[in-house]
């Protein structure tokens, strides 16, 4: 009787945990989560989303497919995941490989042919690469390619050898990089999480200047008329000389800067970590006005019509007048645009097409909402079920 | 409620994690078992009582089975005299359930200072302490330990997994408290090899910094446990439990002619640790006198 009983203990018990390794392990089941940030690009009435583990063309009027890379995954060769925005050059869309879940990389770029989705050729840059965190830039001839293994590839998808673009030329940080490079000017400027923003001959790759900071650098820096306008980590957000890498100006925000800032008119926006968006003088760095979200702000500003819209960690796209009527604590509200927000994170730089923001969701099935800016309604979504 | 819960437990133990990577000369893996033996310290006192309150629990054993063999058919009678032998089945359980929150955050705290993708570190960044502006200056962290392992990745090498499976079974053994029930010391048998194998398994998987973290959450459960040993065997002591040793913990708690099962101890004895410390000589005595009689049960 006695043993009965324990046996049939033993069994519950055994059962029970049974139970939980199944649930545990289902929880690995489905999409894996993102790990970098979803990237758009509007080119013409196209819109390219790069966005987990599929990269989409779309019709940024109608929002429907016209086709996604890979068109179906298979298991034993796993393609992505995908992050950052995807970059033309010639007919070919180039995105970048990220970080899987788990951690392990996918160290590859990826050439998708614009007109039907089809791979031209996929290329690691050397062995030891990691993860293409946020995509790639281009001055029209290279394709800069930011790498976690703190290095920087500077390819010419022109030059094939083997079916793989040549490297150019290479340059290593001392830390990785998350962040695309800015293009201008002959110039490549590249942030790193080593603290400093380095401005590179985008045709040698050669080293400018280098201007350090007091902590990371993880957001694309803005040029504009011959400055830089950069946030990092050390809570600061700087204006710098992009011929020399001096200090134009620098302003204090509150939290760390993982935000690419908006240059509109004569004004500097962007946003920090802890939901903070600021709008300093372009001229002076005089902080102007801020407004409170509920959530960092990664993702850079967008100007249309009269408004600003920003969106959030916290799922909510807001408003602000782009000429604010300040209160007397200097703040501006922020105004929610959908009520019930887009009930997901929201890190990613949305797209205006025509009325419509494109907003890249960091995650769940729905990966881009178009919200109607006249109406405040969604127009469309792309949801996708793998 | 995540808020409150990262307000109260995450976020202090994020900055304090990336406070002393900070102090211990860039070292992740010593503020890992810094922040460990700081919080096992921290909760020492609830660790003490709930062993003290599984012990008590152990030690009514035979009079609950007596009850329930009564009173099986008067479920309302059976609970109303289980209240009156001093049975609270949550005691034992309810502070190691308080400590789980701490564990958890633990593990948030340690996957957002890792920061092993882009987002960790943006949640990293919303959770640091204005305050500490040097904090920053951290980021990102060093994530190599000793040129091989990068924490920040599932160990390919199966070195931290292994370590994990070895130590955890053997905290394991050595810190489960020893049952007179047979099905309990099955139950505790399967478990004491299940758990080890299945955080093993999930170590495959999960960055190494994370298995850091549990070999040494599991090596200072063992200190600890050496540490309060002449506590727990004291209030062992005062319940008539026999005191296990280390490696035969399970076995101990089995009846043999050599130790003969222990008599039943006086409901609702008020415990306390030291209790025993402060009572006389002849008390004491009498005390082991009555436990070496042979079980009227």
């Amino acid at each position: 009787m006695s043993d009965r009983r324990s046996l049939r203990a033993l069994l519950r018990r055994a059962g029970l945990l049974g139970a939980v390794v199944l649930v545990l392990a289902a929880c690995g089941g489905g999409e894996p989560q993102p790990t970098s940030f979803a990237g758009i690009t509007l080119i013409g009435d196209r819109a390219y989303l790069a966005s987990n583990l599929f990269v989409h063309k779309l019709d940024a009027r109608t929002g429907s497919e016209l086709w996604r890379f890979p068109a179906k995954h298979e298991g034993n060769n796993p393609v992505g995941p995908f992050a950052g925005r995807p970059v033309k050059v010639g007919d070919a869309i180039i995105v970048g490989g990220t970080l899987q879940f788990a951690g392990a990389p996918d160290n590859r770029l990826y050439a998708i042919r614009d007109a039907d989705g089809v791979e031209l050729w996929r290329f690691a840059p050397s062995p030891t690469a990691k993860e293409f965190a946020d995509g790639v830039a281009t001055d029209g001839k290279l394709i800069f390619a930011p790498n976690g293994d703190h290095t920087l590839y500077a390819i010419d998808p022109n030059q094939l050898e083997n079916g793989t673009p040549r490297v150019v030329w290479t340059f290593t940080t001392g830390n990785r990089l998350w962040s695309a490079p800015e293009v201008a000017e002959g110039k490549v400027f590249l942030p790193s999480l080593d603290h400093s923003l380095y401005a590179l001959d985008a045709a040698s790759g050669n080293l400018l200047w280098k201007f350090t900071a007091g902590a990371s650098i993880a957001s694309t820096p803005t040029f504009h008329e011959g400055t830089l306008y950069v946030g990092s980590f050390d809570q600061t957000f700087y204006a710098i000389n992009a011929t020399d890498g001096s200090v134009r100006w620098k302003a204090p925000v509150d939290a760390w800067i993982w935000c690419q800032a908006l240059v509109d008119g004569e004004r500097v926006i962007v946003g920090d970590v802890k939901g903070k968006v600021y709008a300093f003088d372009r001229a002076t760095g005089q902080r102007l006005w801020t407004a409170q979200t509920g959530g960092p702000v990664r993702a850079q500003p967008v100007a249309a019509g009269d408004a600003l819209y920003v969106v959030s960690f916290d799922s909510y796209l807001y408003r602000l007048p782009r000429n604010p009527t300040l209160r007397e604590d200097g703040n501006v509200p922020a105004e929610r645009v959908l009520e019930n927000g887009l009930g997901r994170r929201l890190l990613s730089t949305p797209v205006v097409f025509e009325d419509l923001l494109l907003v890249p969701l960091f995650d769940g099935e729905i990966k881009l909402v178009a919200v109607n800016l006249k109406n405040n309604q969604r127009e469309y979504e792309l949801r996708v079920v793998p | 409620m995540g808020n409150i819960f990262d307000f109260l437990l995450v976020n202090p133990m994020t900055n304090a994690l990336m406070l002393l990577y900070g102090a211990l000369g860039n070292s992740y893996v010593l503020a890992i078992i810094a922040l460990t033996l700081i919080i096992r310290l921290a909760i020492l006192p609830l660790s003490i009582r709930q062993q003290i309150s599984a012990m008590k629990m152990a030690a009514m054993q035979p009079q609950i089975r007596a009850l329930q063999e009564k009173y099986k058919n008067d479920p309302q009678k059976l609970s109303e005299e289980m209240r009156k032998l001093g049975f609270n089945p949550f005691s034992g359980c309810l502070p190691l359930l308080l400590q789980f929150p701490i564990l958890i955050a633990m593990y948030q705290a340690i996957v957002r200072t890792l920061a092993v993708t882009p987002l960790n570190l943006v949640e990293l960044g919303s959770h640091v302490y204005g305050f500490l502006p040097s904090i920053a200056s951290l980021v990102p962290i060093e994530s190599t330990f000793l040129g091989i392992f990068d924490l920040g990745l599932p160990d390919r090498y199966f070195i931290i997994p292994i370590l994990v499976v070895v130590s955890t079974y053997l905290a394991n053994k050595l810190l489960t408290p020893p049952s007179t029930d047979p099905a309990t010391q099955q139950t505790n048998q399967m478990l004491q090899l299940m758990m080890p194998l299945m955080f093993g398994f999930f170590m495959l998987s999960t960055p190494a910094g994370l298995g850091i973290y549990w070999i040494a959450a599991n090596i200072a459960g063992v200190l600890q446990y050496y540490i309060t040993k002449p506590i727990l065997d004291r209030a062992r002591a005062q319940h008539g439990l026999s005191v296990p040793t280390p490696t035969t913990s399970a076995a101990a708690a089995t009846p043999t002619p050599s130790t003969p099962a222990a008599p039943p101890p006086k409901p609702k004895v008020k415990v306390k640790a030291t209790m025993r410390v402060n009572q006389s000589a002849s008390v004491r005595k009498r005390e082991d006198e009555q436990r070496q009689r042979p079980s009227t049960r």
